[in-house]
């Protein structure tokens, strides 16, 4: 490729973020104009990334490599099945997010979009890093936005919120460093030489001890930031104080972060310590999923109901990753990217429904639809998206990844169906009581219906959704291989966790079968 | 070979010290600004002749004197920070009432004492330079003569540094009495009587870790730093710190080689390293004054840097000193900027809002102070970074994982004046901030382009820094 033009999909929102600084402050439609011309910049350069892309190979492509600081520390970036559609993910809801923020934050507009395509940067270089050091200055680039983000346009306890996201994921990340400091010296005593590039500390054969400290430090820097049970209670406090750009970025990309993080660097990096932690890490996803779908069903607030069933979502996609195998993996980024646009629509959702209300409490409404009727298609079909409904996206992950999950282990597959279950009664039992009924109260007899720049912003994930729940396989054909190499490097290395011999090859069969 | 270009730099600082404290007494002008001048040009002056030196290892007196890259790198960025605080305090001091042309003399002299400090390779050399900048000092806290604090600051720094002073001295005799040379490198070898000597080292280390505030020797410094004026607070943040570490190292260096009791020396350090760099962060938690807490934060600093030293990292440690510089003097300045006449404002509340009324001023001080705890893209995670890769290369893990624990409490400090500053509404009467100050400004900006190459595209710098710290092995 002559052109690099993934280092163009990384840095240019953080040259807009630049220039917005060199605006005038009170023009809020060119602070806004230009914002967004280059978030759509972005998505326009990264769509050649789905085109070009070669699904028959496992290798990254797209690659970038220069010499950066020395001593192994390189610029290297590339994108392989796995990271594609995150990256695209966050390409196409960042001018959606943005375009959702038109409305409702007033003061400091351009403080907002710096940070926003601050944060773009940041999300884009996690997913395309392929380069230790590197990764991890993205990662904690990605996390002072959010900081501002939450804390400077959040809700009433936004400073607590914010504190809490921050120290939290901060807790996570230095004992992370901390364990590259190990790697990078343990490849420097075996090699003599220095490097910190994932590919080459991949073939390092760590002692056993050595391997299970450094998979929990990795470890836990991503269980807090998918986030698991019993680390995902910064969540419903971020999600809940964020303004809505916020909560939306927040489920559908940072989130993503932790998982794509196991899926990258804890579980190949470290196979043997994996397979060993596998077991306890099985049991908190299927925790996190009955215990984010009951939390969810209890909820007085729509945007903590949101967030908790964010918890039980992300812990499907771990469990469906922990079970290592094609179809539990497949399943499992692609739940993310259906994480990301049906959970990203429900924020959307709940923000459209604040700013008319300024309430997000369930009690406060009632009859919703019979006053916004073009909304109530809308969410509903965010709704029925996120509870998984065939022929819309979060079926075909859901299905995937409780397919995977069934092969590896059958208790735990059937404990995560519940995540169905629930989901069915938490999101219909909010959307009954939110948008059917007599109407509830004057306020609502005063809503107007969605504008044109909401049903815009809603109809390009309408789509997506409709896209991949009908035709899946213009997504997971480029993912097949880079999948199948992950699969069989972690096999190759060690049993995935309790293989219970008569189930497995018939449900994999299954998996594949519907594909 | 003539001892001229080995003592160039120093010589003309020192020279241009008395001339800037005669030009003060014999043209009594209101303005000082010429003053300011004639210094910055004594420090540009005495940079290129240190620049000069570079690659030469040029010697003075039988190597008493001795300008190795080390040297000259720490040279050039002392002399660097030294120039940051003429430019801080030319407005500075006369907003907060205390125009006199001392406070260029006496900055200049210090500067001189910390130029002995860095090219010394003799501890009676190393005691003369550490004397010079201790009575600039003494005098710079006290600088504002009117205001309680800073006379208290000065009398506070002047007893303790004195005690400090009698340890060292002590503690040189009986090295000297023990192992029969007073070269830094040469401690380590000798020992005719071993006992003497340690016993000698211990006095010593105690004094410099006075000097250099570490804990459980630190009480002085918040005290000191809140009193004194903020330019020279910025200047005492740096300065001793960077020349004592250097000290430190080339004693030190030799001495993880060969030192009698080493493991026993080593492990008080590492004791001293780990409470100092937890007590302050533990301690920055409860200050209100953001001043006083920058003044633990560089306690903390102080913490890092001697973990650099336990691991024989000495290019870690001149790059995280020439970070230091631009990441300590940028937060200094930014707090010199704020407060009116005759009175500094540094209070947390001080900083609420100051995001929203002064988006540009606020953002460096983010910036700076996101650099102190430790955040790419600024120079100080890269600091921070290859002081803690080396230490775990070494094998001390457990040492870096304290370090990693003081640098989340540190976060949540750090965090909570950016809090103040963009999430909380000011109240009462607000700060002003001092516009009207091209130089500060000049710094502000300096600091901030430092902060980015030096966290961003460090190589060049890199190079250099890699090749001084060869030259002290």
């Amino acid at each position: 490729m002559s052109i690099p033009i993934l280092s163009l999909v990384a840095f240019l929102p953080l040259a807009g973020a630049a220039l917005l600084l060199f605006l005038p402050r009170e023009n809020k439609v060119l602070l806004y104009g230009i914002a967004l011309a280059f978030t759509i910049a972005v998505f326009l350069f990264s769509l050649p990334l789905h085109f070009a892309f070669d699904g028959g190979t496992a290798d990254p492509q797209f690659v970038e490599r220069a010499n950066w600081l020395g001593l192994g520390i390189e610029y290297h970036v590339g994108v392989d099945g796995i990271s594609l559609y995150l990256v695209l993910m966050t390409t196409f809801l960042m001018p959606l997010a943005l375009l959702a923020s038109w409305s409702h934050i007033r003061d400091r507009i351009k403080e907002y979009l710096f940070f926003m395509l601050l944060l773009e940067t940041g999300m884009i270089g996690v997913f395309i890093a392929l380069n230790l050091f590197l990764f991890y200055v993205f990662w904690e680039a990605a996390l002072i936005p959010m900081v501002f983000l939450i804390g400077m346009w959040g809700g009433r306890r936004r400073v607590y919120a914010s504190t809490k996201f921050v120290l939290f994921t901060m807790a996570g990340s230095l004992l992370m460093l901390v364990a590259m400091f190990v790697l990078y010296a343990a490849f420097f005593k075996e090699t003599g030489t220095h490097s910190f590039a994932l590919a080459d500390l991949l073939n390092l054969s760590l002692a056993p001890k050595l391997q299970t400290w450094l998979f929990l430090a990795f470890g836990l820097a991503f269980a807090v930031k998918v986030p698991m049970f019993p680390f995902h209670t910064w969540l419903p406090d971020a999600h809940v104080e964020a303004p809505t750009a916020g909560s939306v970025i927040l489920a559908a990309v940072l989130l993503k972060m932790g998982a794509y993080g196991f899926l990258r660097f804890a579980f190949p990096l470290f196979p043997e310590a994996a397979a060993k932690f596998l077991p306890v890490l099985a049991v908190l996803a299927v925790i996190g999923i009955i215990y984010g779908g009951f939390m969810a069903l209890v909820q007085k607030d729509v945007k903590s109901l949101v967030a908790y069933s964010s918890v039980s979502h992300m812990g499907l996609i771990m469990l469906a990753l922990f079970a290592g195998n094609t179809a539990g993996v497949q399943g499992a980024v692609i739940h993310m990217v259906n994480h990301g646009l049906s959970t990203g629509m429900l924020f959307l959702c709940v923000g459209i429904l604040y700013e008319r209300a300024h309430t997000r409490l369930i009690k406060d409404f009632g009859g919703v639809s019979g006053r916004m009727p073009v909304f109530a298609a809308f969410f509903l079909v965010a709704v029925l998206s996120s509870l998984g409904l065939p022929g819309l996206n979060g079926f075909v992950g859901e299905i995937l990844c409780l397919y995977g999950a069934f092969a590896a282990d059958k208790l735990w597959a059937v404990l995560a169906v519940t995540t169905v279950i629930l989901a069915a009664a938490y999101l219909l039992g909010m959307f009954r009581r939110v948008m059917h009924g007599p109407i509830a109260n004057d306020h609502i007899r005063a809503f107007r219906d969605l504008n044109g720049r909401e049903i815009a912003l809603l109809v390009p994930i309408v789509v997506l959704m409709f896209w991949i729940g009908l035709h899946p396989s213009t997504f997971l054909r480029k993912m097949d291989a880079s999948v199948a190499q992950y699969v069989s490097r972690i096999k190759g290395r060690e049993r995935v966790f309790v293989v219970k011999p008569l189930a497995a090859p018939v449900a994999v069969e299954a998996g594949r079968a519907t594909e | 070979m003539s001892v001229f270009p080995a003592l160039g730099p120093l010589l003309a600082i020192a020279a241009g010290a008395l001339a800037v404290i005669l030009a003060e007494a014999f043209f009594k002008r209101e303005n000082k600004d010429h003053l300011a001048f004639l210094s910055l040009a004594v420090l540009l002056v005495s940079g290129w002749l240190a620049v000069r030196l570079w690659g030469r290892n040029a010697e003075a007196f039988g190597g008493t004197l001795r300008f190795d890259d080390a040297a000259v790198f720490l040279t050039l960025l002392l002399l660097a920070g030294t120039a940051f605080v003429v430019l801080m305090g030319m407005r500075h001091i006369v907003r907060q009432r205390m125009n006199d042309g001392e406070f260029y003399g006496l900055l200049l002299l210090a500067a001189a004492g910390l130029v002995i400090m860095v090219s010394s390779g003799n501890f009676v050399a190393v005691f003369l330079g550490l004397e010079v900048l201790s009575v600039s000092s003494y005098a710079l806290a006290g600088l504002k003569r009117g205001d309680e604090r800073s006379t208290e600051a000065a009398a506070k720094y002047f007893l303790i540094g004195s005690f400090a002073a009698a340890f060292i001295v002590f503690g040189l005799a009986l090295l000297f009495g023990g192992s029969g040379t007073l070269e830094l490198t040469e401690i380590a070898a000798a020992g005719t009587i071993p006992l003497l000597a340690l016993a000698g080292l211990a006095l010593v280390l105690g004094g410099f870790a006075f000097k250099l505030a570490l804990v459980p020797f630190h009480m002085w410094q918040p005290d000191v730093y809140e009193g004194a004026p903020t330019p020279v607070t910025a200047f005492f943040a740096f300065g001793p710190k960077a020349a004592g570490f250097l000290v430190l190292l080339r004693l030190l260096l030799p001495y993880w080689q060969s030192g009698f009791k080493k493991e026993a020396v080593f492990s008080v350090l590492w004791a001293v390293a780990a409470a100092t760099m937890l007590v302050s962060s533990l301690a920055a938690l409860r200050q209100r004054n953001v001043k006083r807490m920058l003044a633990y934060s560089s306690i903390a600093h102080a913490g890092y840097l001697l973990i650099a030293v336990l691991s024989k990292d000495a290019s870690g440690l001149l790059f995280y000193l020439a970070n230091y510089l631009f990441l300590s003097m940028g937060a200094f300045g930014v707090l010199a900027a704020l407060g009116r006449d005759g009175v500094e404002r540094t209070n947390l509340e001080d900083f609420a809002g100051l995001g929203a009324r002064f988006p540009w001023m606020g953002g460096l001080f983010a910036v700076f102070v996101f650099g102190l705890a430790g955040f790419p893209p600024t120079g100080g995670f890269l600091a921070k970074f290859y002081v803690f890769s080396a230490a775990v290369r070494e094998g001390h893990t457990a040492l870096v994982l304290i370090a990693v624990l003081s640098s989340l409490i540190s976060v949540y400090y750090y965090l909570r004046v950016v809090v103040f500053m963009y999430m909380r509404r000011s109240e009462g009467e607000e700060a002003a901030v001092d516009f009207e100050n091209p130089p500060l400004l000049l710094v502000l900006f300096l600091c901030l382009y430092g902060v980015l190459q030096l966290g961003i595209f460090p190589s060049y710098i890199l190079t250099f820094v890699r090749r001084a710290a060869e030259s002290l092995f």
